[in-house]
This record gives C-alpha cells, sequence and structure tokens, in this order.
C-alpha cells in the first residue's frame, strides 16, 4: 500500500547536480537501506524522499499518489534525525505529542499514542524529562518515539546511530530490526556503514556519485557484485582486488608473476583485468595457491587474518581457517577455489 | 618567585584601578544622592543626611509619574518591536540561502558606520512629514530595526541547529510556527542579552528624543535630567537623587535576566 517510486529523479543546487536520475523501486514494509562514501548524495536523496528538499526533476511516488510537491507533513513519513533533532525546550512527552498536537489531534489520542510509542521503546521512566537530562542512546529512542507516534507509512532515518558509541550502536540496531518487525512498515535507513546496512537491509542500495551503482538483497550485493565499487564497498573486512592480465590458460596477476590463476569466467587473452577474491574464501582446500609471506597476524579468537604479502606491493588479507599457529615472516600458501574469483573489466563492470 | 609576586602585583593593581574607575562614578551618584548641593562641590564622599530633602526636591519640582511612565512604555515599546523585527531578520538571514544574501547585508553592515547625527536632520524633516513630532512612536520607530541587533541575531542562529527546523517542517509546522514555536523558545538566552542591550539603549536615549519629543508632558527621564542641569544653579543633590531612581530599572532588568544575559553572550544553544 505505501511502497514508493522513484523516477529518474535529479537534483542539483545551481550547477552542482548532487543527484543524477535515481530509478528506485520500494516496496511496501521493506526495509531499505542507502549506503554508499561521505557525499554520495544518499542523504540528499533521504531529504527529498522527506519533502526537505525540491526534486529539481524526476518524479516521486509514496504509494500510488505523486509527491514532488507535497508538504513534508502530509506525505505520511516520519524521520529520524542524526543529531536526533529534539526540541530542546520540551520534555520527552511533548517532544513525542508536538505532531499530533500540530495536526489537532484530540488529547486523549496523544495520550494514547504517546503511551503506546514509550511501551514499544521503553522509555516510560523518561516521559517527563528533558532532552538534555538524557543520554545520547535514550535521546535516540526519543527519536524513534517521536516518528512512531505519528504512525507514518514510510519511516526516513538519516544515520541514526552515527552520534552512538560502539556498543550502543550495535544495542540500537538490534532495536531498529526489531522495531521493523514490530512496525512493519517500510523504513528507509541511510548509512555510511556497510555492516549496517548488511545486517538490517531487506535491500541495499549502493550509491556513489548520485547514481546508484546497484541495489538489491544484502547476499546478493555480496556474492555477485556488478562492479568493482559494490565489490570493494561491501564486505568487512574488504574484498582483496589484484591487477592482472588474462593469458590464453587465466589470468597472469601483477603481484604473483609466476603463476597462472585459472579464471571462472572467459577473458579474451591480453584484456587487462581486476581479480576480487574476499578474504574469507581463502579455504586450506582449495586448489589454486598464492604464495606469500605473512607480515601482521590479527587474532579475533573465532577468525585470525593475516595480511601477507607476494612479490609485488599489494597487501592481501586472507582469512586463516582460525590458523592459530602462523607467524609473522612465515611463507604461507593462501589456497582457494577458483571458482570464488570475481573478474572485472578495465571500466570497472564486472565480467560475467 | 619575586618576579611572579612582582607581576602579580601589577596585575592586582590594574584591576583595582579598572574596578575603581568602574565602581566609584556609581558609588559617588548614590553618595550624592544624600548630601546637599554644597557638600557635594566640595567633594564630600561620604553618606549625608539630605537624602529627603533631595527627595522632596525632586518630586516637586519634576512629575516623575508621568516622566516614568513615559520613559517606561518608549523603552519598553521599543524593546518589543525591535527584538520582534531583529530577530526575525537575523533568522531570515540565516535560514534562506540567496544569491543576494551577503550583498544585502554587508550592505547594513556597512550602513553601521553612519553616524546617527548625519541621519537626525533628514528623519526630523519625515517625521514632521508624518505629522508624528512630538510622539512616542517617532522616538520608537527609527530604533526598531536594529542593524546591530540583527547582526547578533544572525550570529547567534548560526548555532541553532538546522535539524530542528527540518524535525519541525515534517511534524506539520508553518515557517512562523517553526519562529514562534520552536526558534523563539531555543533562542531565549539571546532574546534575553538582547532584551538587556536594548533595552538600556532605549532608556538611556537621549539625542534624538531631545530632537523630537517637544513638550514637557512627552519628555523622557534623560531628557528631563539634563534640563535639571541646565537650571542657573543646579542642585546636584536632587539631580544625583533622580539618576538614581533613572538607573534603577535598567539594573532591575539585568538582575533578573543576569543568567541569561550570561549563556546568550557566550551564544549557548543547549
Amino acid at each position: 500500500m505505501s511502497g514508493l517510486k522513484l523516477r529518474n529523479v535529479k537534483k542539483s543546487f545551481g550547477s552542482v547536480h548532487v543527484i543524477k536520475g535515481v530509478d528506485l523501486d520500494i516496496e511496501d514494509k521493506q526495509f531499505v537501506v542507502f549506503v554508499g562514501p561521505s557525499g554520495c548524495g544518499k542523504s540528499t536523496l533521504l531529504r527529498m524522499i522527506a519533502g526537505l528538499e525540491q526534486i529539481s526533476s524526476g518524479d516521486l511516488f509514496i504509494g500510488d499518489k505523486r509527491m514532488n510537491d507535497v508538504d513534508p507533513a502530509q506525505r505520511g513519513i516520519a524521520m529520524v534525525f542524526q543529531s536526533y533533532a529534539l526540541y530542546p525546550h520540551m520534555t520527552v512527552r511533548e517532544n513525542m505529542g508536538f505532531a499530533l498536537r500540530f495536526a489537532g489531534a484530540p488529547k486523549e489520542e496523544i495520550a494514547t499514542r504517546v503511551a503506546e510509542a514509550a511501551r514499544i521503546l521503553e522509555l516510560g521512566a523518561l516521559l517527563d524529562r528533558k532532552p538534555g537530562q538524557l543520554s545520547g542512546g535514550q535521546r535516540q529512542r526519543v527519536a524513534i518515539g517521536r516518528a512512531i507516534v505519528r504512525h507514518p507509512d514510510v519511516f526516513l532515518f538519516d544515520e541514526p546511530l552515527s552520534n552512538l558509541d560502539a556498543e550502543l550502536r550495535v544495542h540500537m540496531r538490534i532495536e531498529i530490526a526489531r522495531l521493523h518487525k514490530e512496525l512493519n512498515t517500510t523504513i528507509i535507513y541511510v548509512t555510511h556503514d556497510q555492516v549496517e546496512a548488511m545486517t538490517l537491509a531487506d535491500k541495499i542500495v549502493v550509491l556513489r556519485d548520485g547514481v546508484i551503482e546497484q541495489a538489491g538483497s544484502p547476499l546478493d550485493l555480496y556474492d555477485d557484485p556488478d562492479n568493482l565499487f559494490v565489490a570493494g564497498f561491501i564486505g568487512s573486512p574488504k574484498m582483496n582486488l589484484l591487477a592482472g592480465t588474462a593469458e590464453a590458460g587465466g589470468i597472469r596477476l601483477a603481484d604473483f608473476p609466476e603463476q597462472l590463476v585459472p579464471s571462472p569466467v572467459a577473458v579474451p587473452a591480453g584484456t587487462a583485468v581486476t581479480v576480487g577474491i574476499r578474504p574469507e574464501h581463502f579455504d586450506p582446500t582449495g586448489s589454486a595457491a598464492l604464495e606469500t609471506t605473512v607480515e601482521i597476524i590479527e587474532h579475533l579468537g573465532g577468525e585470525t587474518y593475516a595480511y601477507a604479502r607476494g612479490a609485488g606491493s599489494s597487501l592481501l588479507t586472507l582469512a586463516t581457517d582460525n590458523n592459530r599457529t602462523l607467524k609473522t615472516g612465515e611463507r604461507y600458501q593462501a589456497r582457494f577455489n577458483p571458482a570464488s574469483l570475481l573478474v572485472f573489466g578495465q571500466d570497472g563492470k564486472r565480467l560475467r | 618567585m619575586t618576579l611572579a609576586l612582582v607581576r602579580r602585583g601589577i596585575v592586582y593593581l590594574l584591576l583595582s584601578i579598572a574596578a575603581f574607575v568602574s565602581i566609584f562614578p556609581f558609588y559617588w551618584m548614590v553618595v550624592g544622592a544624600s548630601n546637599t548641593s554644597a557638600d557635594i562641590i566640595r567633594g564630600k564622599t561620604s553618606l549625608g543626611s539630605a537624602l529627603l530633602t533631595n527627595a522632596t526636591a525632586f518630586f516637586t519640582q519634576v512629575d516623575a509619574v508621568r516622566i516614568f511612565w513615559n520613559s517606561g512604555v518608549i523603552a519598553v515599546v521599543a524593546t518589543v518591536l525591535t527584538l520582534a523585527i531583529s530577530s526575525l531578520a537575523g533568522y531570515g538571514f540565516e535560514m534562506f540561502r540567496s544569491r543576494v544574501r551577503e550583498r544585502i547585508f554587508g550592505f547594513l553592515l556597512l550602513l553601521l558606520s553612519v553616524p546617527f547625527a548625519a541621519m537626525m536632520v533628514p528623519l526630523f524633516v519625515m517625521f514632521s512629514q508624518a505629522k508624528l513630532v512630538n510622539t512616542f512612536a517617532a522616538v520608537i520607530l527609527p530604533t526598531v530595526a536594529s542593524i546591530f541587533i540583527i547582526f547578533y541575531f544572525r550570529q547567534t542562529t548560526k548555532a541553532f541547529p538546522t535539524e530542528l527546523r527540518d524535525a519541525a517542517k515534517i511534524d506539520g509546522l508553518k515557517e512562523w510556527q517553526i519562529f514562534l514555536f520552536v526558534y523563539l523558545p531555543v533562542m531565549r538566552s539571546t532574546y534575553a542579552a538582547a532584551t538587556i542591550i536594548v533595552f538600556m539603549a532605549n532608556w538611556n536615549n537621549y539625542l534624538w528624543p531631545l530632537v523630537v519629543l517637544q513638550t514637557a508632558e512627552n519628555k523622557t527621564i534623560t531628557l528631563i535630567l539634563s534640563g535639571l542641569t541646565a537650571a542657573y544653579t543646579p542642585d546636584y543633590g536632587l539631580i544625583l537623587f533622580g539618576t538614581v531612581l533613572a538607573t534603577l530599572p535598567t539594573i532591575l532588568i539585568f538582575f533578573l535576566l543576569q543568567r541569561r544575559f550570561v549563556e546568550g553572550m557566550l551564544g549557548a544553544v543547549k
């Protein structure tokens, strides 16, 4: 009922083009995450959906209604800001009821809805405090409560966890996931943190320079990236990217010139390519191998990562199947299955 | 060791001189209000016994209720209007992006360098054509669009979180409602500081009221006090008593708003 459609949506500030034509379908009740490096236009796109920025051209539909020129308050959206944006002179209760009061809702209804939101977010004890007396996590919950109270069709979150410390961020991430289940509404969430994106999203939209690089489910993007940018952006630790040249029997990597790596796709000989392999795809039982020297070891307990080098300059990140006996300076045969390699052309596009 | 002591001594000495220079006129005014004119001229700096005499003389010579009413109405109305208009302008200048914004603002700041004396004659001509000479409106109107206060509000508005405005828009508030229900309460320290500055300026305003207020029943306290010094043998005891009275409202306002004044000067948005 309240999906969103963006059709060739653009935004420019004078001669600066920030959003360069975005087409996107968001289904009802979907949790969509806009992710990308800073300055990629993800927040601007969210603000355009909210109505805080004018849409320069293109169409925005929420449900079936074109919303380009509709007032933010009439779009059926609610937004949670990075800085929380709570009204400092009002109590938590007043903050949450403010929008309803302005919409002319009866007092009893405001009280019921505020109480409901307070129950969902466990804010009951804080209702008569002012934002200045709350911790960061509590303020963020109030900000979410203020959004819930309005019973919006679409929730917009603009980097809501960026101002929280690491532990609280993980906690709030789980809260938000739980909230999505409980409220069962469409959520659009902006973050630059790809872990947040992977863990929360039904659908991730990766943006760069005002263009969608790829949109799809988290695992689709992880397993099957369309281009180098998405491959490098999604996944932690990052995918290893190695330059090479296609030859008759495979690909010769610049940093490992003595061996030919079997290519999972057919590439004309002489083509310059970039080969991607994720750290976790190194596997002692793999059929191919790269000869490396270990430089740094990271013991995480459950996994051990080695940073190792071949003949060339690039440092590979390797998952070692939790090999705790590994030492720096040791020779290490990084085995892998050639089928797990991803090959990208010179323009950054995936070769399939 | 000794060097530090000397340095410290010098600092204290300088501070003491500064404190003396600030406080002595005030002390002298209060003490003077209780002395006879002759004692004051002789340079007496301790409390005297003529307070009641001075008070009686002041209240018989001056229609105090009327004068304070005039000064009060002018200062209060001018303060309210100045804050309303200048804070709106400051808000507008900071919140709305426009190509010509900085140019207009720069031009306004340039106008700050025009001395009031240079505008006095044209202003007087304007007000006399509008048939407003010798009215309170003539005193108040030229002060309400204060460039300095606009500048002050614009600078402090930079600390106002724009996300609050966004949140209010999503909550369904129109721009004027955002100003009234979000901006104004959040910026109350700024308003308090501006209130003190503007109230004092208007209460103490002398030159323009002198030009534009012409009949005795419209005059303000500053005009009356300066009128008393113009007498053939000025009664300084009486004048200083009136001065003490004239100082009271500004002191009162300052102490009422003191805490907010300090916050406002620090530009606190919390």
